[in-house]
């Protein structure tokens, strides 16, 4: 093996920390178990070592949290300030990520680009310009989607275009690998499943083994129509009746959460279901190990992480046959599997429980899997844009066509922008040791790029500048009528582009003779301007009175 | 003792440690004369475009297609404007850091006409300097800031922004300057302790 690392990895999607969710956690606990298999493979780091650079995440800015951002062990995060537009989700520009996304792989010396979720616009505009340029790319589908709603629809076309030309994809179940292959006409043998895993150390068991005279059946969901909350409905009152020393914890909210409200109210169980509304995941454990049953009515569910996170706290959840209670999404067959779980209580350990997920479920596997697919993503042939053309023409009659050309003017861009920022012009990162508790200087360095520190000038002058021209931003130059007006209009242009300690730069305009040339010119534009935006009959009458001879 | 001196792209770093205690590090810009040339050719364009229409005595009747000159001549303006400054706003010739051991730092920046601004920042005021990546919506550069007691903003030690155009070294040359800001700022820490 050679010293050099093997790969560099750019995950890109549109949800990381700090947003939560399942795909966020994928990113981030992936990101980690990938940093120290990196790390087992640089002989000369010690213990608290880490090299920066072996995965690097990106993203949109979240927020005020903006810029390049070191989360734990050194993984770098890149917070593109591109506005979210929709559901976190970047706005769909097609081309104008392609600057920031060649200068991040080429300064951060990726290998491979790791895209997550097919609802991330920003993950699918990384992957087309990413093949555009030459990388390998893989995608990872986290969720189940449908085929007959407009959305769907849109969606999977969208996700056709992407896979048309991809190294190689990832599923999180072969349920999921079904779905994905049959949303995007992708070759099955393209595809691999790398399940999702849960953090084992975090959910652990309770110490104290809760007592089987009153059961506990927990659930936690968002209470959307997707996962059951309808069921759950119907099911609580059903179980209340049947089983006198059974109670619920309802956590979670949405908008089903009122139709729980008023069951609660209807059959009087406001003593038995116990309803927590959103609970954070910091306190999800907490939740869990308040009871004895997990209980999961979802309809789809690609992969449930909240399955893995109850068993590894002990409760009697869906797993292994001896761990699992299985049920049709019926409300009489539910209750069924429950009552069948409740005989079934007093023989669980869950400790032993947690043992086992530990084996079965572990990110560090889930890493060395994904390590796999990047290998067999590398050793895939580069390929020359007119091969890779025909790839797209099979996605539709008329989609394919369109595809092309998308690709063509995207090739087009890219090599503009090289003759534009040649290759050598950006500068490669240099090789970053991130050192935990060591020397004092280091963690100051770090520490303040943890921090984000910014100059608030700086930052802000150059989204101003783009903020300023951009006519979304209401300081358009036609918006506005009236004489005059557009005097004012760059007036406040200028004093927002500049701030106090910039003015004295732009003075030095006014001060010499150098720039008196330009000074005239300036003069003389403006005072055009104000010609041209004057009502007709006093610029003419000016302009007569300018140019008479008589 | 001067090191031998960095070139990348337009930049040019040069060190001059050691003359009269001083320690000196310059970064030079060289401006590429096909940029002043189109600056100045688009100037003359956008003025062509309008002053046609407004000395010449016969072609005050064109004029009478108001909205059509209007919408033209602030959008031949706008991008002819753009263009120039875009392509050629660079009066700065070099940026030049003066560390002054136990004393201070001075920040000078030269222009070409010859005119030259300094800022001085005692010793005491400095915490600490740091290279800092900034990330645009379209690119992503290094810089090299001072971290200052009792602001709440940093201070650009080269000052990067101009309207449109941007003064970007590369970090091979910011690192030099950073570690002699580094060693001056820490011999004057101990000195106080």
């Amino acid at each position: 093996m050679d010293q050099q690392r093997k790969h560099t990895i750019l995950m890109v999607s549109d949800f990381f920390y700090p947003n939560f969710g399942g795909v966020e956690s994928h990113i981030y606990y992936l990101s980690q178990c990938l940093l120290k298999l990196g790390h087992k493979t640089e002989p000369d780091l010690n213990a608290f070592a880490f090299k920066i650079g072996l995965v690097v995440v990106m993203t949109h800015s979240y927020g005020k949290r903006t810029g390049v951002r070191y989360v734990t062990n050194g993984l770098k995060v890149y917070y593109v300030p591109w506005r979210a537009f929709l559901m976190q989700n970047t706005l769909p520009t097609f081309y104008l990520t392609l600057p920031i996304i060649r200068t991040i792989l080429i300064r951060e010396r990726i290998s491979i680009v790791h895209g997550h979720q097919a609802f991330s616009t920003l993950c699918h505009e990384a992957l087309m310009h990413a093949r555009t340029m030459g990388y390998k790319v893989v995608f990872t589908d986290h969720s189940l989607y449908g085929f007959a709603d407009v959305g769907s629809i849109h969606m999977n076309k969208v996700l056709q275009f992407t896979l048309a030309d991809i190294s190689q994809a990832i599923c999180v179940s072969h349920t999921s690998k079904e779905n994905t292959v049959l949303r995007s006409g992708i070759t099955p043998d393209r595809v691999f499943v790398v399940p999702n895993a849960v953090d084992t150390a975090m959910f652990t068991p309770s110490t104290c083994r809760l007592s089987c005279d009153e059961i506990v059946i927990v659930v936690i969901s968002r209470l959307v129509y997707r996962k059951g909350a309808d069921l759950l409905v119907e099911v609580i009152p059903e179980v209340c009746h049947l089983f006198s020393n059974v109670r619920f914890i309802v956590g979670g909210d949405g908008p089903k959460r009122v139709r729980l409200e008023e069951m609660r109210e209807k059959h009087s169980l406001q003593d038995r279901v116990e309803m927590l509304g959103a609970v954070p995941h910091a306190r999800v454990r907490s939740v869990l190990i308040s009871g004895h049953i997990f209980l999961n009515s979802s309809l789809t569910e690609a992969f449930c992480i909240a399955i893995l996170e109850a068993a590894s706290c002990g409760l009697l959840t869906v797993l292994p046959d001896d761990m699992v209670v299985l049920s049709e999404p019926d409300p009489g067959d539910m209750v069924h599997a429950i009552r069948k779980a409740i005989v079934m209580l007093p023989s669980i350990d869950p400790y032993a429980m947690h043992q086992r997920m530990k084996k079965l479920y572990s990110w560090h596997d889930v890493a060395k899997r994904t390590e796999i697919v990047y290998d067999r993503a590398l050793q895939s042939s580069d390929e020359n844009l007119l091969r890779r053309l025909p790839r797209y023409l099979k996605c539709g009659s008329w989609a394919g066509k369109m595809f092309c050309l998308v690709m063509i003017v995207n090739f087009l861009l890219w090599c503009l922008l090289d003759l534009w920022q040649p290759v050598e012009s950006i500068e490669e990162v240099p090789d970053l040791v991130f050192i935990r508790n060591e020397h004092e200087d280091v963690r100051i360095f770090v520490f303040l790029r943890l921090n984000g520190f910014r100059w608030r000038g700086m930052d802000c002058s150059q989204w101003v500048f783009g903020d300023a021209f951009i006519p979304s931003s209401g300081s358009g130059f036609c918006n506005r009528s009236g004489k005059f007006q557009w005097i004012s209009e760059v007036a406040f242009i200028f004093r927002r582009v500049f701030d106090l300690r910039q003015r004295i730069r732009f003075r030095f305009v006014f001060r010499n003779g150098f720039g008196g040339l330009r000074l005239f010119c300036f003069v003389i534009a403006l005072l055009l301007c104000v010609l041209n935006s004057v009502r007709f009959e006093s610029g003419v009458s000016l302009i007569r009175m300018l140019v008479s001879f008589d | 003792m001067s090191e031998a001196p960095i070139f990348h792209s337009k930049y040019s770093y040069h060190h001059d440690g050691k003359a009269q205690q001083l320690d000196i590090h310059e970064i030079l810009v060289k401006r590429s004369r096909l940029g002043i040339f189109l600056s100045y050719f688009m100037v003359v364009v956008f003025l062509g475009t309008n002053v046609y229409f407004v000395t010449t005595k016969v072609f005050c009747i064109l004029i009478l297609t108001f909205f059509e000159v209007n919408i033209r001549s602030i959008w031949s303006i706008l991008v002819c404007f753009l263009l120039a400054k875009f392509l050629h706003y660079n009066p700065v010739k070099k940026e030049r850091v003066v560390i002054m051991p136990a004393f201070g730092v001075q920040l000078e920046t030269h222009y070409w006409s010859g005119r030259i601004v300094r800022l001085f920042v005692p010793i005491s005021k400095i915490l600490s300097s740091m290279l800092n990546e900034c990330v645009t919506p379209v690119t992503c550069y290094w810089s090299l800031a001072l971290l200052l007691r009792d602001e709440g903003e940093l201070m650009l030690v080269f000052q990067l922004i101009r309207f449109v155009q941007k003064l970007q070294p590369p970090l091979k040359m910011l690192v030099p300057v950073w570690k002699a800001l580094r060693a001056a700022i820490n011999c004057e820490e101990t000195s106080i302790t």
